[in-house]
This record gives structure tokens, sequence and C-alpha cells, in this order.
């Protein structure tokens, strides 16, 4: 992301933009992933509704780990929580408490991947796999999808706390970090959904 | 020339009851699009030659015209408005099943395959896939004047079944059946090409409808179950 | 703007041809690359039209030059792609590519389903896209809001990189086994989703990724110019001061930006059908055979809007200028742009009235469907109001322009038989609406690129293209233009089903046949003349009669910089004091008023600082 911070601070012309060139390309581009999973979502709902039972009737007998994913998702809006602590951080100039809840944030973020990882081999050890009817196409395909977002946040986290160690990031320079929290709060907020359309209903 | 632009002449010979509805619309949208387009195109080259480049005329510094925008946006959306809604009669009457004309004459369930229609009448028990059940590739027989049900299905892919001379079509899905309906008005045997892309074949997917007179469709169907009466043949 | 870019401009230092030519990031050559792209994908994509057009025309006369192939004169016969499985076709070596797919010059069924496939995909994606959004949305965006360049220029660059690696993957798919895509631009599942069932294997699944790949270039560039748009316009270029085809533009980018990732999410379930066991599409495994449909056309539709658009906001940035006045209801003009993409998204579902979806939703798309014509209307009568009172010059982009417009208005009005359910029952895959298609897409979009490519050469080039070649181009593609579509229509009435490729099969259809030959005839002459195009592109842009900066006197920020246009487009960043179309003002010196001059009298002199929605 250093072409988006290099170009929004070395701009001389239009100084008083309300947002900066590179928060806003962070917005704009959350348009298109909520429109991606908008499609993935609407392809769940078609099946969810289409059929008279959920499992469909072929699968009755999978059981989804609602606790434990539940738990998970505890751990993955903690982490949103301490991303914002980090954010708070260096708007203080705080670097030391901005390397420590960055290094929060992802562990939470690794432990997040690591239970959904557990419970997929689980569950395909319980015969539940991709393609298993589209039950288990979609929850394999949306969920997936979900994680692999997790965890290209979290490679992008990675570079951001590499940058805060070698203390890149100050009170009026942290661009780098608020792009960062904020396609980490979508990966975190879209999360309690795909929980509550796929595991709870 | 002008046969060219009066494309309703271009329409095959309509031999069903809610064809000519079909038509009708088809007509009326001719005419409405008809006035809007010579509209469009007498003041576009009215406008051309008149306000054409002239030495010592300049042109007049207007924005627009708030009035007149108001109008012809009204004007346009009442039109069209207008139009869908008289048309959604006719809409219902062709495709909602809950509308179908009851009592047929005949009920055959229609399967798409590559390439081919496969044309399955339910026999004199009125029942699907019992023993008298019969399979015809790429015929199907109904009788004229009276309403005919189908149950439209395919085996593979998407197909479509389409009758130009009906002014029917209705696609054919794979794990679905379709409810479809028509009366015949005229005896003849019409080509029922399959009208979606259905791989390499879908090119010469072809099956024949034969709409035969009373006496006919009764000889081609003893013909058919020469051990049962007639009568009741095709009844649900 | 960035220091890089200060520096170069201010210091003149010599770039190397790979950093100046092939991976610019100035905003203007990758518009210009854009172009060129464009213009070549265009030949191939009308080529594909050719060989097929010849096929509908002549069925069985075998290809002019390709002819037959050795094998198939020396042994009478040869199995064709279509007589064969998939399975066996899929390791099959043995053939020469012409021997599969055209061996006694005669096109293989499974080819022409091919042909017509890539004939649209590259129309679409590989021309008219790139041409309106990524040619003149890169050239024009930076230049007429004002700025140096665009926000991230890198991002620039790969989108437009991206978007060849798309194309080269596309064109790939030719030459696997099992032949290319043959399920239409519409991939239709379960046609599309099982190889079994048409026999293409990887042709398919490079289409699906090709197409994934100019989904994440469009992102690219629509992150850009959204960013752009909002963020980087001059001092004083407030909202409603900007000109039409930046709306356009602006408004396009959120379509591209919202609606592909959803066709992309829908390619990629399509791919784990075919390589993944999946069943998202087909009913054995529980799968929905229409769910394909609703999520592709819950962005193609849109994507047709992302076609005519930016052709609509040329359209109106050409008309003023050579009519030497405003244009007709600017704001009304902006709505009706922003209704436009609005109501794409609520309409999908009239490509699918006889798909078997629930007849009540038929019902209401109808409804939706006839509203999309009202904002339409208001565009083409403003433009009409546009003329009147003008002093109107016949020059090429104008005629052009004056070519969209009335073609897009009969494109316009056969959508609203096809809007019409119950008329749509019968002309639904028909010519009726390839008529349709080509009257909006070719005399819509494509006429729009016309008169834009000439109106802003000799920007782009500091060159003019010939005007007399122009006209003579435009002429001849004007007239068989209509030669080939216009026909479609009769036929379409007639009942001649869509992507067939054999019209004499079908008895009811015999009547009509030389009207196929006819088209085919006009498509030949339309080929033709547009190579007179490629010839006034490629010699005027080193042999064109030099243009001087502002040559057909708009208002217009991008003519009031420098030409041949510097790295950094403008000395100093310039000011904006009212809007875009300030021709014939009473009482003014000349007739036109640029937006860097204030007008006096009624509009505002002070510079409104940009981002500050003023207006
Ligand atoms: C640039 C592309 C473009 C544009 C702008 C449009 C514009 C419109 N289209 Fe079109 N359409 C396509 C590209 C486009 N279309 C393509 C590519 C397909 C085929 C896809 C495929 O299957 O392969 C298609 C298919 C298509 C269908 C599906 C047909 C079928 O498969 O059965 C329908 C049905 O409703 C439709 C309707 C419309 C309508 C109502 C408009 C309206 O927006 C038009 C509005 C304009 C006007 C109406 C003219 C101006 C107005 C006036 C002059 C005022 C007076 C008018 C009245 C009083 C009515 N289009
Ligand atoms: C932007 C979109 C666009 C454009 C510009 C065109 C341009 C043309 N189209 Fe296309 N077309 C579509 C979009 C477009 N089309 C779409 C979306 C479909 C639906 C596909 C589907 O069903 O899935 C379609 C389908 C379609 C069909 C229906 C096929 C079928 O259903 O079986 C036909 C038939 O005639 C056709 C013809 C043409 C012709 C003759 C041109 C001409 O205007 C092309 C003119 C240009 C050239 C010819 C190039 C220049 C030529 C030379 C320089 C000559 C030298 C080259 C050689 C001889 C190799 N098109
Ligand atoms: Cu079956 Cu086309
Ligand atoms: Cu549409």
């Amino acid at each position: 992301m250093n072409e988006l911070e290099h170009t929004s601070y070395t701009s001389t012309e239009g100084e008083n933009r309300p947002i900066s060139n590179a928060r806003l390309a962070v917005l704009v581009l959350l348009g298109a992933e909520i429109m991606f999973f908008a499609g993935l979502i609407g392809t769940f709902l078609v099946f969810r509704l289409g059929s008279t039972t959920w499992p469909p009737a072929s699968q009755v007998d999978v059981r989804l780990p609602v606790g434990v994913t539940g738990l998970n998702t505890i751990v993955l809006l903690l982490s949103g929580f301490t991303m914002f602590k980090a954010q708070q951080a260096i708007r203080q100039g705080l670097q030391n408490a901005l390397r420590n809840r960055l290094f929060l944030t992802g562990l939470l973020g690794v432990i997040f991947l690591a239970v959904q990882g557990y419970e997929w081999v689980r569950l395909v050890h319980h015969g539940f796999t991709l393609s298993s009817g589209v039950y288990g196409s979609i929850f394999y395909v949306l969920i997936g999808c979900h994680a692999l977002h997790v965890l290209v946040a979290v490679f992008w986290l990675l570079a951001v706390f590499i940058g805060a160690t070698a203390g890149r990031f100050s009170v009026d320079r942290h661009v780098g970090v608020e792009v960062c929290a904020i396609y980490w709060a979508f990966v975190v907020l879209l999360w309690p959904i795909l929980y509550v359309l796929v595991y709870l209903i | 020339m002008l046969k060219w632009l009066n494309f309703p002449e271009w329409l095959p010979e309509n031999v069903s009851t809610f064809g000519k509805g079909v038509d009708n619309l088809f007509v009326a949208i001719y005419w409405i699009t008809s006035i809007a387009f010579l509209g469009v195109m007498i003041t576009l080259i009215v406008f051309l030659i008149k306000y054409r480049y002239q030495e010592g005329r300049s042109a007049g510094y207007i924005h627009g015209n708030t009035t007149l925008e108001y109008v012809w946006t009204i004007a346009t959306a009442v039109i069209v408005f207008g139009l869908a809604m008289f048309s959604l009669p006719q809409w219902n009457k062709i495709k909602f099943p809950s509308q179908f004309p009851g009592d047929p004459g005949a009920v055959v369930q229609v399967n798409g395959k590559q390439f081919n229609w496969d044309m399955t009448y339910p026999g004199p028990d009125g029942e699907w896939e019992t023993d008298d059940d019969l399979q015809l590739e790429n015929q199907l027989h109904v009788p004229v004047n009276e309403v005919v049900h189908i149950r439209l299905t395919s085996d593979d892919v998407i197909h479509s079944f389409f009758v130009p001379q009906l002014r029917l079509k209705q696609d054919a899905l794979p794990g679905r059946f379709i409810n479809v309906w028509f009366e015949a008005t005229k005896p003849g045997t019409y080509e029922i090409p399959c009208a979606e892309l259905c791989g390499f074949g879908h090119s010469g997917m072809l099956g024949y409808l034969t709409v035969h007179t009373e006496e006919d469709y009764e000889a081609w169907k003893s013909e058919r179950w020469p051990d049962t009466e007639t009568k009741g043949v095709n009844v649900e | 703007m960035n220091e890089h870019t200060q520096e170069s401009h201010d210091h003149h230092h010599e770039e190397s041809f790979v950093r100046k030519y092939i991976f610019s990031l100035d905003h203007k050559t990758i518009g210009k690359q854009f172009l060129i792209f464009g213009l070549i994908m265009f030949i191939v994509g009308g080529g594909l039209a050719l060989l097929f057009r010849w096929q509908l025309a002549w069925p069985d006369r075998p290809l002019p030059i390709i002819g037959a192939s050795q094998t198939y004169l020396e042994e009478g016969e040869v199995e064709t792609a279509a007589d064969r499985k998939w399975e066996e076709r899929y390791d099959d070596d043995k053939d020469s590519w012409l021997e599969t797919n055209m061996p006694s010059g005669i096109i293989d069924p499974n080819f022409y389903n091919s042909l017509f496939t890539m004939h649209a995909t590259i129309m679409v994606f590989f021309v008219v896209v790139p041409l309106l959004v990524g040619a003149f949305g890169n050239f024009l965006i930076p230049l007429m809001i004002g700025t140096r360049d665009m926000a991230f220029p890198v991002l620039n660059m790969l989108s437009f990189w991206s978007n060849m690696l798309g194309t080269i993957i596309m064109i790939a798919g030719f030459f696997v086994p099992g032949g290319h895509a043959a399920a239409g631009w519409t991939g239709y599942a379960p046609l599309s989703s099982v190889p079994e069932l048409s026999g293409v294997d990887w042709g398919q699944n490079l289409w699906c990724i090709s197409l994934i790949v100019m989904g994440i270039s469009s992102l690219m560039g629509s992150i850009n110019y959204i960013t752009t748009i909002i963020n980087m316009r001059a001092p004083g270029m407030t909202w409603f001061r900007l000109p039409l085809a930046i709306w356009a533009l602006f408004i396009v980018a959120i379509l591209l930006l919202l609606a592909f990732p959803v066709v992309a999410s829908a390619l990629g379930l399509i791919l784990f059908d075919r390589l993944a066991g999946t069943s998202f599409f087909s009913a054995e495994g529980g799968g929905d055979a229409l769910l394909w449909q609703h999520l592709f056309w819950f962005f193609a539709h849109p994507e047709v809007y992302i076609l005519i658009l930016p052709g609509m906001g040329m359209a109106s940035e050409m008309l003023p200028v050579f009519s030497r006045k405003p244009i007709f209801g600017y704001k009304s003009m902006v709505y009706a742009m922003i209704a436009i993409a609005f109501l794409s998204w609520i309409v999908w579902g009239h490509h699918m009235f006889q798909s078997g979806m629930n007849p009540a939703l038929g019902m209401a798309f109808m409804t939706t469907t006839m509203l999309i014509a009202v904002p339409s209307a208001i565009k083409t009568f403003n433009w009409l109001g546009t003329l009147y009172r003008a002093s109107i010059r016949f020059t090429v982009p104008m005629l052009n322009t004056l070519a969209f417009v009335s073609m897009f208005v009969i494109g316009g009005l056969s959508g609203i038989y096809m809007a019409n359910s119950p008329v749509d029952i019968y002309i639904h895959d028909t010519y009726y609406i390839v008529a349709h298609i080509h009257y909006v897409v070719f005399g819509g979009s494509v006429f729009a690129i016309f008169g834009g490519v000439f109106y802003w050469f000799p920007k782009m080039f500091g060159r003019h293209m010939n005007e007399i070649l122009g006209k003579i181009h435009f002429w001849i593609s004007f007239i068989a233009f209509n030669g080939v579509f216009f026909p479609m229509h009769i036929i379409g009435v007639g009942g001649h089903m869509r992507r067939i490729s054999n019209p004499t099969q079908y008895e009811f259809l015999q009547h009509m046949q030389w009207i196929n030959v006819l088209i085919t005839m006009f498509a030949f002459v339309l080929g033709a003349a547009q190579i007179l195009l490629l010839i006034n592109v490629f010699w005027s842009m080193f042999r064109g009669k030099v243009a001087e900066q502002n040559p057909w006197q708009a208002t217009t920020l991008e003519w009031q910089a420098p030409t041949p246009v510097p790295h950094g487009n403008f000395g100093a960043i310039p000011h904006v004091y009212h809007g875009p179309y300030e021709y014939s003002v009473p009482g003014a010196e000349s007739d036109w008023i640029p937006q860097t001059q204030p007008n006096g009298e009624s509009l505002p002199d002070e510079p409104v600082p940009a981002g500050a929605a003023a207006d």
C-alpha cells in the first residue's frame, strides 16, 4: 500500500480534501467487496429459501460447529476492538501501544483462522465436503471466501506491523494504519452476518 | 420498401387463441414507437436544416426549459406505464398457471434433450409413467380448437419450446416442470424449433406440431391406442 | 501532483522507451494504449462476425480464402468437432486446428457457437469497455477536471496490463483442445458449467478466468476514476460544473465497481462446478440453473448501460461544441444518467421473461423496464433541444454524434417491444434482439467512439485526422450499418432464431434467406469501411495536419491545456469559473468562454475550493 500513501501525502494541490485519496480508495474497494459477498450470499439464500428443509434432505446429519464458531466470532470481534485501539494509539502518537495492539490484533486474526481451519478439517472428516451437494458447496465457498479475506487482512496487517516497528507512523502521518483498519473492520463486521446466516438460521 | 417498414406484415400467420392478443400488442407498440421515432427524426432533420451554420446568424443562448422538460418526461412516463398496465392481462393469460383454461383436450409432457424433443402422452389412463404411456420423438399431435396443456422439462441443458405460429415460447429447465398451454385454431403442421442455445446441435433441433381436425385426432388416437375406447383418452 | 510527476515535469528528464510507452504511468499514454488496443480488438471481433455472417448467408458454401482443408479435399469427408464426443476431442492431436473447426471449409456447428460467443465477448469486454471507459476515461478525466494525473498512476498502469493479461487468456482459448467457450456471451448454465454437455473443456474455463481478470482490471480502473473525480477536481470545478462526459464516466465507474464483483463470484461458482465437483447450477446436485441467469443479468444489465453511458456523455460534449450552444437541460441530463444507473439494477429480469422464473416477477420487471425509457427519453429530447436555434457545423464528430442520437433512438425503441413481456414471448431469442443489440451498441456506443476518436484526436496526438476520409468512412459505415442491422428486425419478426448456424434447416425461414444474404453483403461493406478508419487513425498519428491548441473552440479544460499535452497536463492548475457549455453567450467577444475564464454577469467569479459540494 506504499503507493497509496505516497500519492496522498506528497500531493500539494488539493490540500483541503475532506478525505484522503487512500482512504477513499479503500472505501470504494469495500463497495466492490460488499457486492462480491452479496453475490455469494444471494446464492446461499436462493438455496436456503428454495429448499424445504435445511440442511437439504441429503445432508440432514451434518452439524455445523455452532458453539465453537460462536466463540470464534467473539475472538474476531475482539480483534476488531484491538484494531480500533491501535488506531487510537497512533492518533496520540503512542508508538509502543500501537505495536502491541497491532500484534494482538494479528494474533487474534490468526487464532480465528486456525480455529476455522481445524473445524474444517473435522467437517471434512465427517464426510462434509465441497462436492457433497449444494449445502457443502455453498458453505465452503462462502465461508472460505471470508477466510481468504481474513488471510489477506492478516498479511496486510503484518506489513503495517513491520512499518510500525520501523517507526514509520506518527500522529499526523498514519494513513497506512487507517486504511488497514478500515479493511480489517470490514472483514470483522462481515463475519457476524455470515455466522448468523450460515450457522444459526 | 413500405413493406420493410411495416413490421407486423412479416409476422407468420397466427394460429392460436392468445396469439391475436400478442399481435395486437405488437401492432400497438409498433404505432407508438413509429410515431415517437418519426417525431424525433422529423424534428431532428428540420433542426439540422434550419439551424445549420449560416454566415451572420449566431446560435441562441438557451440552457433549458423546465416546463417543456416536465411535459415530455411526464408524457413519456404516462405512455410507457400505461402500456405496461395495458399489457399485463395478456401476460397473465398466457403465463400464469392459475389462469390457464381448464378441461384440456390433450395433456403432453415435452422433454427437451440434446437435440430432440421427446413428447410423452399419458395414455388413456391419464397417469404418467404407466404402461400405456406413448413416447414420440419430435412429433406433437393435438386437436384443433381445444386447450392443450404441456408439462415442459429438460433432460440436460436449457432448451426453449418455440412455435412461431402459436406466438408461444417457453424455456425448458432441467429439474423443473413448467406448465404451458395453448389452443390452436387451424389444422396443419408447424415447426417447433428450439430457441435457446443448447450446444452444437442447437441449430436443427426441430420438432413438428401437428394440429388435427377433430376426426383426424380421434383417428390418430385410435391408431395409437387401439385397445381402449378412444373416449376419455388424454383426460387427466 | 506527486513528487515524481512534478519533478519530471520541471526538469524534462528523458524517460526510457519502456517507461514512456509500455509501462507508462501517465494517464494520457495509458489512454492511448487502451485506444489502440480497443481498435485492434475491434478488427478481431468484427472479423469473427464476418466469418459467421458468411455461414449464415451461404451455409453450404466453403469459406472464401480459407477454403476446405487438405484432408477434406482428399478424403471427401472428415469428422467434424460436433461429430465427436467431448472426451474424444479432449486429447485430439491428429487434426489441425482448421480441420477441427471447419474441415470442409464450412464452419462446424460447435465452432459457430464459439464464434458468436467470442464475437460478443470481445466486442463487449475487449472493445467497447476498453475504448469508452479505458481510453476516453483515462485520457479525459484528469484533463477535464483539471488535475495532473490519476490519483493512483501505478494502479492505472496495472489496470491496463491486467487487461492485456485477460486478453491473452481469452485469445488462448481458441487454441485449446475442445475449442473455445461456446455457450454464448451469456454463458447460460448448465451448458457452460458441465463440460460433458457442451464438449468444451478448457475453452470455457479460460473464458471464466479471463473475465475475472478483466473484472479486476476494471475494479482498479474504477477505484482510480472515482477517487480522482471526487478528490482531485480543480479549484472551482464543482459537481455541477463537471462536463457531462465526466459525469457519465463517474457513474459508469460506480456501476462497474458494483456490477463486476457479482459476476466474478458467479464465474467463480462456474469454475467450481467445472473443476471442483460442486453443482451450483445442475439440478442433480441440488443446484439451480436459473441462479446463474439471475447473477449474470444482475451484472449484465448494468453492463449494457456501462456500454452506452460514456457514449451519451461524449455525445453531450460534441453536440454543444458543434451547435455552438449550451447543452439543453444540463441538470436533467445529470439526473437522467443517475436515474438510468439506478434503474439499471432493478430491470435484469427482462432478459428472463421466458426463462421459467415466476411469472409474477415478469410483471414487475416489465414495469421497471418500461420506466427506464423515461430518463432515456429525457436525454434524447434534451439533445434535440440543444439543436434548437443552434448554428450547426457538420464536422465528422458531429455527423457521428448525430448518428449516435438517431440510431440509439431506434435501438431504444425496439427495446420497448421486448420490455413488453407478452410481445417478448414471441421475439425473445430472435434476430429482433440481435437488431436491438447492435442498434444500441454499434449505432450507439460505436458511433460515439468514432466521433470521440475524431474529436479528441488532435488533443491526443497533436494532429488532426483527415476530414474527407473521415466523412467517407462515416457515410459508408452509416449506410452499411443500417443495411446490416435494419433487416434483422424483419427476419426477427419473421421468427428467425438467433444463435443458429444454419437457417435453411427450417421451413418457415426459407422465404427470408435472401435477407440473410443481403445482410452479409452489407456486413462486408461495413467491415471494409473500418479499414478506412484504421488507415485514418494510424496515418494521421504521424502525418496528419498539425493541430492547434483548441481547434474546435471548445470550452472544457482539456482544450485549455497545451498541445501536445505535457507530462503533468497544465502549467498551473486551472481555476474554473463556470459550467462547461458557455457557447454564444450574448455580449461576449467570442462565441465560447472557456471554463477557465470568468464570464462576469450571472455566474460567480470566486473560485470554489474543490471538494466543497457547492451548487
Ligand atoms: C448499450 C446497450 C443497451 C442499451 C442502452 C439497452 C437499452 C434498453 N434495452 Fe436492451 N439489450 C442490450 C443492450 C442494451 N439495451 C443487449 C446487448 C441485449 C441482449 C443480451 C443478450 O441476450 O445477448 C439487450 C436485450 C434486451 C432485452 C431482452 C430481450 C430478450 O432477450 O428477450 C430487453 C427486454 O426488455 C431490453 C430492453 C431494453 C430497454 C427497454 C432499453 C431502454 O434503455 C431504451 C430506452 C430508450 C428509448 C425508449 C429511446 C428514446 C426515447 C424516446 C425517443 C422517447 C419516446 C419513447 C416512448 C414513448 C416509448 N434489452
Ligand atoms: C459492442 C458490441 C458489438 C459490435 C460492435 C458488434 C458488431 C457486429 N456484429 Fe454482433 N453481437 C454482439 C455485440 C456486437 N456486435 C453481441 C453482444 C451479440 C450476441 C451474442 C450471443 O448471442 O451470445 C452479437 C451477435 C451477433 C450476431 C448474431 C449471431 C447469432 O445469434 O447467431 C450477428 C449476426 O449477424 C452479429 C453481427 C455483427 C456484425 C456484422 C458486426 C459488425 O458491425 C462488425 C463490423 C466490424 C468489422 C467487420 C471489423 C473490421 C473489419 C475489417 C478491417 C475487415 C478485415 C477483417 C477480416 C475479414 C477478418 N453479431
Ligand atoms: Cu435445444 Cu437449442
Ligand atoms: Cu437488459
